[in-house]
């Protein structure tokens, strides 16, 4: 008697769903990412103690030269004269008082610079500063 | 005579998908910067409440650029980085509510001041005050 050969399935590996998962994946980053305001490259100071510092928190970086940068926090920074963060930084408190300002500053910035930026703040009766800084090793 | 065609099934392509869908992870992955988000906090006194605290009970720590690096000088001591914590300690159990004033030369380095205020924190330190130029220069010869 002849016996028919039974088929053999075909083997292979489903990748009709691999399509959905990578998908899936830029999806979940893209909604999780924070789009940063400032990209002004500075070389942040260092310390032990930090803090996570709020997300909509405006921004001000100073750069190794001592220009200012200026950000809200949504729109992104513009580079900016000491004199005119006064009026910049009031309009932000008159809507929230509560607002935090970033001081991104290059680590070897001179001093008077950011004694300048402290001042235009105080002016505007800032009240909330965090100074970003970097991990400090040991 | 008739000539016949195979009709194949009808599909869309679909197996580069994964492949375009990772390229773009790997693309953003890539492009992405990622940002600071921590930081030492600090908060301005309030304008409308002035601050009775004379400068003369306050511990007060000056900032100088010394070449590469910095010197500090603490209640009119020199003394290093390190040991301001040790010269702190003993005021702070008498008093938790001690004032230090850190005032940077105008041309020391931002990091050193960030290296004090780091200091004063580790040592918690609550009132911690950075006079602005403009303040120094009310407060008279206090300083």
């Amino acid at each position: 008697m002849h016996l028919k050969v039974a088929k053999r399935a075909e083997s292979y590996i489903p990748t009709a769903s691999m399509a959905d998962i990578a998908f899936l994946l830029i999806v979940f980053f893209m909604v999780t990412t924070t789009i940063t305001v400032d990209r002004t490259a500075v070389d942040l100071p260092t310390s032990l103690q930090r803090v996570e510092v709020p997300k909509d928190a405006a921004v001000i970086a100073i750069d190794e030269t001592g220009q200012v940068f200026f950000s809200n926090g949504e729109e992104d920074s513009r580079a900016i004269s000491t004199q005119d963060l006064l009026p910049s930084a009031a309009f932000i408190m008159s809507k929230n008082s509560l607002k935090t300002f970033l001081i991104k500053a290059d680590g070897n910035v001179e001093y008077r610079f950011i004694d300048q930026v402290m001042e235009q703040l105080r002016q505007a009766s800032v009240r909330n500063i965090a100074m970003l800084t970097q991990q400090e090793a040991g | 005579m008739k000539l016949r065609k195979k009709k194949g099934n009808p599909e869309i392509p679909t197996s580069s998908m994964a492949d375009i869908a990772f390229l773009l992870i790997v693309f953003f992955m890539v492009t992405s910067v990622f940002s600071v988000t921590r930081g030492l906090e600090f908060q301005l006194p309030r304008p409308d409440t002035s601050s009775e605290q004379t400068a003369e009970e306050a511990v007060h720590i000056f900032i100088e650029r010394s070449g590469a690096t910095c010197a500090f000088t603490v209640d009119g001591i020199l003394t290093s980085l390190g040991d301001i914590n040790v010269y702190l300690q003993p005021k702070l159990a008498r008093n938790p509510n001690k004032f230090v004033i850190i005032d940077p030369a105008p041309n020391a380095p931002y990091r050193c001041m960030v290296d004090v205020f780091d200091e004063l924190r580790i040592s918690n330190v609550k009132n911690i005050s950075i006079p602005t130029t403009v303040e120094k220069a009310a407060w008279g010869d206090v300083m």
